[in-house]
């Protein structure tokens, strides 16, 4: 599948080519007038502002921590997703105790839970890593149990024939074989963890990229708040490319997976 | 005959109950250590006194006012998503154009964390509602998109093809035969699409004000801890309802697909 330097610059061409036609068509109306430049600042400003941003250490700080929280959040969940989500597809009695309290804290938008969490753990840290970790688990859990679920019987039956113990049957069977379905939760929790570190440090937060976002828009640093933004949405895409190349990577010995499935 | 279906019936409200038992476990237990004073009130108050405090609030009229605003502006939100979403997906599948045109804003605007413009939002549309409608519009608007885009292609060519020699214009085509066969990816896209329009909504208010989600902002900040549980207890119940309410839709609507 190696494409041919001449394919690959017309292809980038015409994946970028819309963008470009937006950000001209922006670029046009800032130009002429047509919108107000306290609600709409042109690229010019938008692009200034990064490059202070990018230049000065506030973003880098505020970003750094937001990923952190994130990060922190997500691999949280994940430690304690994967093997509860194994367990209650391999005991009835942890899917009888479990499955119910999944399926109705499943509908909860979690970010109400924020303000409990201040009330708990005060602002900040905790309760954003602990908000996002319990955001990032459910779908982690829920991925895993249907990814347990649906491995063929008759892989188990052959390693049990074979006189395969039970942690190997756990770690060199029944992980691998739900590791895609297991990868698509993470990639569901992913999303997850960003929207809720943004929502934490909005609601109330004394760090991070969402609180640095509202303070430019509370001064009427309108050209920053939005390089703010455009700064998350990179970081954001990024992540999620880099979690497809990971996730390519692992499951090299199965069909690749699709881009936006 | 009548008294076997009746004990039937009863046979599964019991296995209904029983399913619940962990729910029940963990109300006893909180009911039991907040009485035991094992927690402070401030931190977990009794199951009971969040529930009594429930009842004072919807009687206070605190309690369905912004839940009504709530729901208006999730609602409205999804349906412009949805008035949005559905024509572009299958207009993506048809024409290459258009295709070209939005894939690039899909691939970006998909993972994007969209919430991150709720300062945006405020600044173009204000305080009140319409910040938050189309904030909901544009996180919801994506999973329309996709699922509409995923249900036309699953439409069989032969059938388009049979549409098409039948005469059938553009329009027809796919109000009769498209729409029609992406129903089912259309029903998973609306259960994707309402919990993220409710968090938008929920989160957007804990932000800038109004609604369920302002007022449990407010609670916490005057340290009203019953009064934070129980609005927590009813954007619980109003996730839970509304995707109880998505599935029985699917199935009414779904009835000819999987038996």
């Amino acid at each position: 599948m190696m494409a041919q330097p001449a394919q690959f610059v017309t292809a980038v061409a015409s994946r970028t080519g819309p963008i470009l036609i937006f950000m001209g068509a922006w670029q046009a109306f800032t130009m002429f007038g047509l919108t107000d430049p306290a609600f709409l600042p042109g690229l010019g400003a938008i692009g200034s502002a990064l490059l202070d941003l990018v230049s000065g250490r506030d973003l880098f700080i505020n970003l750094g921590m937001s990923l952190l929280t994130g990060m922190s959040g997500l691999v949280l969940g994940i430690v304690i997703g994967v093997p509860l989500g194994m367990l209650m597809a391999l005991s009835k009695l942890a899917d009888g105790f479990f499955g119910p309290l999944v399926k109705a804290t499943y509908s909860l938008p979690k970010s109400a839970l924020i303000p409990l969490f201040v009330l708990w753990f005060g602002i900040g840290g905790m309760t954003n890593i602990l908000a996002v970790a319990l955001t990032a688990l459910l779908p982690i859990v829920i991925y895993t149990y249907h990814g347990v679920h649906s491995v063929p019987h008759i892989f188990v039956w052959s390693a049990k024939s074979l006189g395969t113990p039970n942690w190997k049957m756990l770690v060199r069977i029944l992980l691998p074989a739900s590791s895609h379905a297991i990868l698509t939760g993470i990639r569901i929790a992913l999303g997850f963890s960003f929207i809720i570190t943004i929502a934490a440090e909005m609601i109330v937060s004394n760090y991070g990229i969402g609180k640095l976002m509202f303070q430019y828009g509370d001064s009427g640093a309108y050209n920053y708040m939005f390089a703010a933004i455009a700064a998350v949405v990179l970081v954001a895409y990024l992540a999620d490319v880099s979690l497809m190349a990971i996730t390519n990577y692992l499951l090299r010995w199965q069909d690749p997976v699709e881009k936006h499935g | 005959m009548a008294r076997a279906t009746a004990l039937r019936s009863a046979g599964k409200l019991g296995q209904g109950v029983i399913a619940l038992y962990p729910l029940a476990l963990i109300i006893a237990l909180w009911e039991m250590v907040t009485r035991l004073g094992w927690v402070r009130p401030l931190f977990l108050p009794p199951f009971s006194a969040v529930i009594e405090q429930l009842h004072n609030l919807a009687l206070d009229g605190e309690l369905l006012p912004p839940l009504a605003i709530s729901l208006y502006r999730t609602f409205a939100g999804l349906s412009i998503a949805m008035l949005v979403g559905l024509p572009l997906g299958f207009l993506m599948v048809r024409s290459r154009i258009l295709r070209w045109l939005f894939e690039p804003f899909v691939a970006i605007g998909l993972p994007a964390p969209k919430i991150a413009l709720i300062p945006i939002f405020t600044l173009w549309f204000g305080i009140d509602h319409m910040a938050k409608i189309m904030l909901v519009a544009l996180t919801s608007v994506f999973p329309f998109i996709v699922a509409a885009a995923a249900g036309a292609r699953t439409v069989a060519l032969n059938q388009i093809w049979a549409a098409r020699a039948m005469g059938s214009s553009e329009l027809t085509l796919l109000h009769r035969v498209i729409l029609p066969a992406s129903l089912p990816s259309l029903m998973s896209g609306l259960r994707v699409a309402v919990p993220i329009g409710l968090l938008t909504t929920f989160t957007t208010e804990m932000v800038a004000g109004g609604g369920l989600g302002g007022a449990l902002v407010m609670a916490q900040r005057y340290f009203e801890t019953p009064t934070v549980y129980a609005y927590l207890l009813v954007m619980l119940f109003c996730g839970y309802v509304i995707d109880i309410g998505l599935l029985r839709l699917r199935r009414r609507v779904l009835r000819w697909h999987e038996g």
